[in-house]
């Protein structure tokens, strides 16, 4: 196991990890990857992912990328402020999540969307 | 939809349950091929997941059959073109994800079948230009991103029939110059992401996107922002241009947003009138930081009534207007100036003062009643000024007060009325022994001594201990003001 002190290793890493320490799991990601810290309890758990999980979407940038929540009523989204799927009880258009539809659209439970 | 691994047990159970299958994550397996067909067994499918495998060729028969398709993922693999044979019959596909691939090119057709297309990634590629033939097409596309792309120019009319766009990401590529119609037809665009590119201009393009709220192209090479630069963009919420080697700002630039939150504006450093923000109502954070600007409009609070924070440090400002319409506002930064005094009105009115900052500036006079309605204000910084003394009526929340580098400030300060103080800096040593205990060798006559060398008549009263204050006295540093001051 290749130490880079305080636990650090590069080998023998979990997934897409460059870099993990036994007790934070991935600390950074294999090029292209996103690194996601899930909670275990006290513990931050880095995770390298493809995709990021629901409610969270990925930024990338030159040297990292991350996963970062989505705002509180959204699913799943493109950025902060432009959403893809709507959690339970309101409708999405054009990227906002609505409790009531504007003028010419209704909701649809089904598509959870103004249509 | 589990890997149909887990499921040995009823062959007819697996083939009704795969039937009506609707989610499918193959990601993450080293996938290097998909054959013609592959899903034909699953026409109801509506997520596909392949990222993160090893595709580098998608056979165009591979995905057909797919006709409820909304979502399909194949980011992280290794294309090093779009697949678009493979994504003709997708009809009813909504997002698309093909960012971290190896794209360098988008055939004409790419997305040709896909009218539903709504959200497309093709970030994180190797494009050199907008794929503007292959989007000419996409009435319905909200979201696009073509960041971390190498992306050198944009032309007029790329975007032109993208009328449902909503957000356009285009950062970390190596734009120098746009067409001044380059986002012509972007009718409903409300996030542009220009950050991290080469623009040598401001981007004026920005002028036909009327519904814009949020602007970044911060780290670029931009040196001046016009007048008027954002006259049609009105419901501006955010603006970031930090990261600019800015040299001048037009006065007219920042009127009239009044959805605008926050302006920060740093080292326009050849800058010398402060920005006109009538018409900006909203703004609550304002820092407007290294330029040469001299003074500070007496109007400007008549605007700014929520503002909460202002930062005009590092300027040349050398007189102040009085703050009292910006009721709400609770810190300010000016040090680093030239400002001479503080009148009686600079202040006046402002209950919600916490955090003033005076430093570094050539301060001689504070009228005595400058302070007196900061009843929240807790930490006051008038060190390195010119100051002769200091009134500390209206102070009565004050915890932390420096006043280091007052080389005139002889005289001790009057504490009644600092009752919650905590931490001070002073010039000497022996102005510290009215705050807190001195060496316990002190007796009775030599306090009627330093009493009178503070001034005579005023009583020169000890409040409740200050936990801190330097420089502290001691041996070589006594209380008494010994031939002139020990530093």
């Amino acid at each position: 196991l290749h130490k880079q002190g305080s636990g650090v290793s590069s080998q023998g890493c979990q997934g897409g990890c460059q870099t993990c320490s036994v007790y934070n799991g991935c600390l950074t990601c294999k090029p292209k990857l996103f690194i996601h810290l899930e909670r275990d309890g006290m513990r931050q758990i880095g995770v390298c992912l493809a995709s990021c999980p629901n409610g969270f979407y990925g930024t990338r940038s030159p040297d990292r990328n991350d996963c970062i929540k989505c705002g509180s009523e959204c699913d799943s989204c493109f950025n902060r402020n432009f959403c893809l799927r709507c959690r339970a009880g309101s409708y999405l258009h054009k990227g906002k999540c609505m409790e009531s539809c504007p003028d010419g659209l209704v909701p649809s439970d089904t598509k959870k969307e103004c249509v | 939809c589990k890997p149909l691994m887990s499921y040995l047990q009823d062959e007819r159970l697996i083939t009704i349950h795969l039937f009506f299958c609707f989610h499918r994550d193959i990601s993450m397996n080293n996938i290097t091929e998909l054959p013609a067909n592959v899903f034909r067994n699953l026409p109801y499918l509506e997520e596909l997941r392949l990222a993160g495998n090893d595709l580098a060729f998608i056979h165009p028969e591979a995905l057909s059959g797919l006709h409820q398709l909304k979502v399909l993922m194949l980011q992280n693999n290794q294309l090093k073109t779009v697949p678009s044979a493979a994504l003709k019959n997708l009809h009813a596909l909504q997002s698309l994800r093909l960012d971290a691939n190896h794209i360098t090119s988008v055939p004409e057709d790419s997305f040709e079948g896909l009218q539903q297309l709504r959200h497309l990634w093709l970030d994180d590629n190797s494009l050199t230009e907008v794929p503007v033939g292959p989007l000419r097409h996409q009435c319905n596309l909200q979201a696009l991103t073509l960041a971390l792309n190498r992306i050198t120019h944009i032309p007029d009319n790329a975007f032109a029939n993208l009328s449902s766009l909503v957000v356009l990401h285009l950062h970390n590529n190596r734009i120098q110059e746009i067409g001044k119609n380059c986002f012509n037809g972007l009718d409903n665009l409300e996030t542009l992401d220009l950050n991290f590119n080469n623009l040598n201009t401001f981007p004026e393009a920005i002028q036909t996107l009327p519904k814009l709220k949020e602007l970044g192209f911060h780290s670029n090479n931009i040196a001046s922002i016009p007048e008027g630069a954002f006259r049609r963009n009105s419901l501006l919420r955010t603006i970031h241009l930090f990261d600019n080697p800015l040299s001048f700002v037009g006065t007219t630039a920042f009127q009239n947003l009044s959805d605008l939150h926050s302006l920060m504006l740093r080292g326009a450093s050849m800058m010398q009138d402060f920005p006109s923000l009538t018409g900006t109502i909203n703004l609550e954070s304002l820092t407007l930081t290294g330029t040469k600007i001299r003074s500070i409009p007496a109007d400007l609070c008549e605007d700014l009534t929520v503002l909460r924070t202002l930062d005009l440090s590092y300027n040349e400002i050398e007189d102040l207007p009085s703050f009292q319409g910006c009721v709400r506002l609770q810190d300010i930064s000016l040090q680093h100036n030239q400002i001479r005094q503080i009148d009686r009105g600079t202040f006046q009115g402002m209950s919600s003062l916490r955090v003033l900052d005076l430093s570094r500036n050539q301060i001689k006079f504070i009228h005595r009643d400058a302070f007196l309605s900061l009843s929240a204000l807790t930490n006051l910084d008038l060190s390195l000024n010119s100051l002769a003394s200091v009134p500390t009526a209206g102070l009565s929340a004050l915890n932390q007060l420096k006043l280091t580098g007052n080389v005139e400030l002889r005289n001790g300060l009057m504490s009644k009325s600092l009752p919650k103080l905590r931490s001070i800096t002073v010039p000497y040593a022996y102005q510290c022994c009215a705050f807190v205990a001195c060496d316990s060798a002190v007796n009775s006559a030599e306090d009627d001594e330093r009493r009178n060398a503070f001034g005579g008549e005023e009583e020169m009263e000890r409040i409740p201990l200050v936990m801190h204050c330097s420089p502290s006295p001691g041996a070589f540093k006594p209380c008494e003001l010994l031939l002139g001051s020990w530093m």
